[in-house]
């Protein structure tokens, strides 16, 4: 099988633009990943070509890179997964990180977001009180089993598009990992927890699930649903976004429907005068427009069910 | 010039262990490391960790302790293994105390799985990931306590002073900056030699530049003939798939379907230890009865709600390079190049020969796996010894001041440009595949005399090629291809004394299998190897004046 890499290069202390090589592959196997292919190309053809790697079986999370213009691990990619039509493979570094050489990116702000969630157990009690291990049911284990197998690789930080807007969110990674200690029963700091990533941006998640592609099957979007919903529960909810989400329930739990003219006032703050006022020319351009809508709502027929699938799900409401 | 009263090189655990028990006792300390903690090979280890803590059925450290002994065919030094069963409780609860996830029994306690070589079910786990588990935790505790990690930092060279350990030179690859890092204490956790084998589980970090540092400084290397080759790596990439499997239940068949193991060990089968369960699949692979170079490790009949839930990660791994689901296939499996027994010298504290320098971890021989490591003993190892060599390290900083080595740095500083400056010679990964050739063909599972001295020239050739190593890459920034060229030094460095090791040692014990010496010998070889750095050049000379420590039990016949 022989095919092209199209390799972005770019040195930080030497070079204003990257520019980008094309390397020919012929001699691998057809079994061979991305990282295999990379590999062969520096030890043979061009020693220069730069890449973080260690592993090559996907647990160290070192080889995240964009590939054919989606971001994974290479060495968990097999070449012939990914290979297009004119049998060439784009490799570009991950997106959301500044370049430091070729594939190679500056980490740094990602591990930052891990420092700010103080990611270490804190207990309720005195490790001297527990002269064994403390007793935790494999029910509540099995709840930080998902997260556990995090790699940290950063693919879903590289694909998140609100970081790409918002670089002090703090990405699906770390709200992960403030999900593994929030959850463990053996922990004090829930409400601190949920209180520090709500500062750093939770509410940002614009759940458009890109950080459900996961090389571990981690998923951190279900445990961004579940941080945002244990930050409700701790209370935390003088923020636009939790008054939003609940305003939101509210009043389809109330109705049937979602009631706009609510909704923009419970998110911005029924007593907020300075927010109302900000967001009034929206509502005048919406009434001219003829797109009012209604002051009061009239819930829709069978509105009992809906309640009911409320009360089922026990979705905290206001 | 970075300056801290503790300096650990490597951030696996042996490396953040010792870091923690550092700054837990106040002290000044850092760690350098050539990739960020996280991304340690360490993460890879799957199966479990070690520790009488009698959970699931009866067990004491005296009993895990004995475990070891016989898997080390009786080459560990018995003082050490039975401090290290000893502790081993403990630092599972001091790890479980720090928040980590090991996998639970019904009444909320640690869970512990059967694994090969040992009495009783004694390997605590988490599902098929406990090396990244505990690694995760460890580098909390680097967090929590604000260690400074000198990331992406290569150690080139250790500094001694008048005789005492005074830091290291690195190499920042950032910037492409040499440093020099005065410590009082420096402790070397800096992994595996894998990569000195073609095929190995370990990644491509697992180059023993620690190890080979250590050697050119001086300290002798113990015991470095015993190299362990895991019963069950995937033929495609050499991937590891855990003991935990067999643990677990699962068979390794041969090509006719036959569970082969009971020919070799009556008692245990698939539970032997892994020097035995190697041996026994390399015989069947030789005399026909594989299929492609391969036998069979089947899962099928744990069920697909066990394999999910227990060994998730190696059903992916397995899936990815063969295709195979092991829910429904068996997966062709061959033994791989895995772990190293032998490795830096150190007293039962860590310590090396020379005052402020310690090792811990797959990089140092205590040695508590003698000539062939159980299972679950490694993580096990990194964490007792980590710890301890820094306890130790912690009390020796209190009476000694280092002065810095600049002229080492200097020393440094010409070498590596000379490096950047050659032309002409040979590429490193030529060089590599030279050394990765000699040691596969030559210093596998079974050897020879014959055969082994033919790899010892190779390697003679593969040394000197080493001397005209070039990389294309010149720059200053993130320079893979000098730090490739600088670990196949390391790699060059450490591979003869694995040679010659096994050459001298005419006997079979543990991994150590000589079919010219197919007996082991305890009046002649209760000793440990010894190998001296002679030169880049020049062979190394072995010295046998290290006796093996027994305490309690005497050699008898080892069989499973």
């Amino acid at each position: 099988m022989a095919y092209t890499l199209d390799i972005f290069r770019f040195d930080q202390a030497t070079d204003e633009v990257p520019h980008r090589d094309r390397v020919e592959i012929t001699e691998l196997p057809d079994t061979a990943t991305v990282l295999d292919a990379l590999e062969h190309a520096k030890a043979e053809i061009d020693g220069s070509i730069t890449f973080r790697r260690s592993c090559r079986s996907a647990i160290c999370g070192s080889c995240s890179m964009n590939i054919n213009g989606t971001t994974g691990l290479a060495c968990k990619t097999p070449v012939r997964t990914v290979l297009k039509s004119d049998r060439t493979i784009a490799i570009d570094p991950m997106p959301n990180f500044q370049p430091m050489k070729d594939l190679v990116v500056h980490m740094d702000p990602f591990w930052d977001k891990y420092t700010r969630l103080k990611p270490y157990l804190q207990p309720k009690d005195r490790d001297e009180d527990h002269p064994t291990e403390r007793r935790v049911s494999p029910e509540d284990m099995k709840k930080l089993v998902a997260v556990a197998n995090c790699v940290m690789c950063a693919t879903c930080y590289a694909l998140c598009p609100v970081v790409s807007v918002d670089p002090a969110f703090a990405g699906p990674a770390a709200i992960a990992y403030a999900y593994r200690f929030i959850e463990d029963v053996r922990d004090s700091k829930r409400k601190e927890r949920a209180a520090q990533i709500s500062d750093d941006y939770l509410w940002l998640c614009a759940h458009c699930y890109a950080c459900s592609y996961c090389p571990k099957h981690v998923d951190p979007h279900d445990d961004i649903i579940a941080v945002k919903r244990a930050t409700i529960e701790e209370g935390l909810t003088d923020a636009p976004g939790p008054r939003h989400a609940l305003v939101v329930a509210k009043t389809v739990k109330a109705t049937g429907m979602l009631h706009e003219t609510e909704v923009i006032q419970g998110t911005v703050g029924r007593f907020n005068i300075r927010g109302l006022i900000k967001v009034a020319p929206l509502g005048i351009r919406i009434a001219l427009a003829g797109k009012m809508p209604p002051v009061f709502l009239k819930p829709v027929p069978k509105v009992d069910e809906i309640r009911t699938i409320f009360e089922t799900l026990e979705a905290p409401t206001l | 010039m970075i300056k801290h009263d503790i300096v650990v090189v490597g951030g696996g655990l042996a490396g953040m262990r010792a870091a923690v028990e550092a700054a837990e006792r106040g002290a000044d300390v850092a760690i350098v490391s050539k990739m960020h903690p996280v991304r340690s090979h360490s993460g890879a280890a799957q199966g479990g960790i070690n520790a009488a803590l009698g959970n699931r059925e009866d067990d004491s450290p005296e009993n895990h302790a004995f475990d070891c002994v016989k898997g080390s065919d009786y080459l560990g030094d018995q003082d050490a293994i039975e401090a290290m069963a000893e502790d081993a409780p403990r630092q599972i609860i001091w790890l479980e105390h720090r928040g980590c996830i090991f996998s639970r029994m019904p009444d909320g306690r640690i869970a512990q799985r059967p694994f090969g070589g040992a009495g009783s079910a004694r390997t605590c786990y988490s599902a098929d990931v406990t090396g990244l588990v505990i690694l995760h935790t460890l580098w909390e505790q680097l967090e929590r306590f604000g260690v400074r990690v000198y990331e992406e930092y290569f150690a080139t060279a250790l500094c001694v002073e008048d005789g005492v350990g005074s830091g290291l030179v690195a190499y920042n690859m950032r910037n492409g900056e040499l440093e020099l890092v005065t410590a009082k204490a420096t402790i070397f956790a800096t992994g595996g030699l894998g990569r000195v084998y073609r095929k190995t589980t370990n990644g491509y970090a697992s180059t023993a530049d620690g190890t080979a540092i250590a050697y050119r400084a001086g300290i002798p290397l113990m015991d470095m003939e015993f190299v362990q080759f895991h019963p069950t790596s995937l033929k495609e990439n050499g991937v590891l798939l855990s003991e935990a499997a067999r643990g677990e239940g699962a068979y390794l068949l041969n090509k006719d379907g036959e569970r082969f193991m009971f020919k070799y060990a009556p008692n245990k089968g698939e539970l032997a230890s892994r020097d035995v369960v190697s041996r026994a699949e390399w015989t069947e692979i030789m005399e026909g009865r594989g299929v492609d170079g391969c036998v069979f490790l089947d899962l099928r009949h744990l069920g697909r709600e066990k394999i999910l839930e227990r060994l998730p990660q190696i059903r992916e791994l397995a899936l990815d390079a063969t295709g195979k689901d092991a829910v429904d296939a068996p997966i062709p499996i061959l033994p791989g190049m895995h772990y190293a027994m032998g490795g830096i010298e150190t007293d039962k504290f860590g310590a090396t020969r020379i005052p402020g320098v310690y090792a811990a971890g797959e990089c140092a021989c205590v040695s508590v796996h003698g000539a062939n490591r159980l299972g679950g003993n490694s993580l096990l190892e990194t964490i007792v010894f980590g710890a301890r060599s820094a306890r130790h390290a912690s009390d020796y900083i209190k009476n000694v001041e280092v002065k810095p080595s600049p002229k080492t740095l200097e020393a440094e500083r010409t070498r590596i440009d000379g490096i950047l400056a050659r032309s002409g010679g040979e590429r490193h990964s030529h060089v590599r595949k030279a050394i990765n050739d000699a040691m596969s063909d030559h210093a596998f599972i079974f050897r020879d005399d014959a055969d082994l001295k033919a790899g010892m020239e190779k390697l003679r050739t593969a040394r000197e090629m080493a001397q005209t190593m070039t990389v294309q890459d010149k720059s200053k920034t993130f320079n893979t291809d000098l730090i490739g060229l600088l670990e196949t030094e390391c790699l060059a460095d450490i591979a003869q004394p694995i040679v010659l090791g096994a050459i001298n040692r005419q006997e079979s014990r543990g991994a150590q299998a000589r079919t010219d010496f197919p007996d082991r010998d305890d009046e002649k070889w209760m000793v440990h190897t010894l190998m001296r750095y002679k030169g880049p050049t020049t062979d190394p000379e072995p010295d046998y004046s290290r006796k093996v420590v027994a305490t309690k039990w005497q050699p008898t016949v080892r069989s499973y």
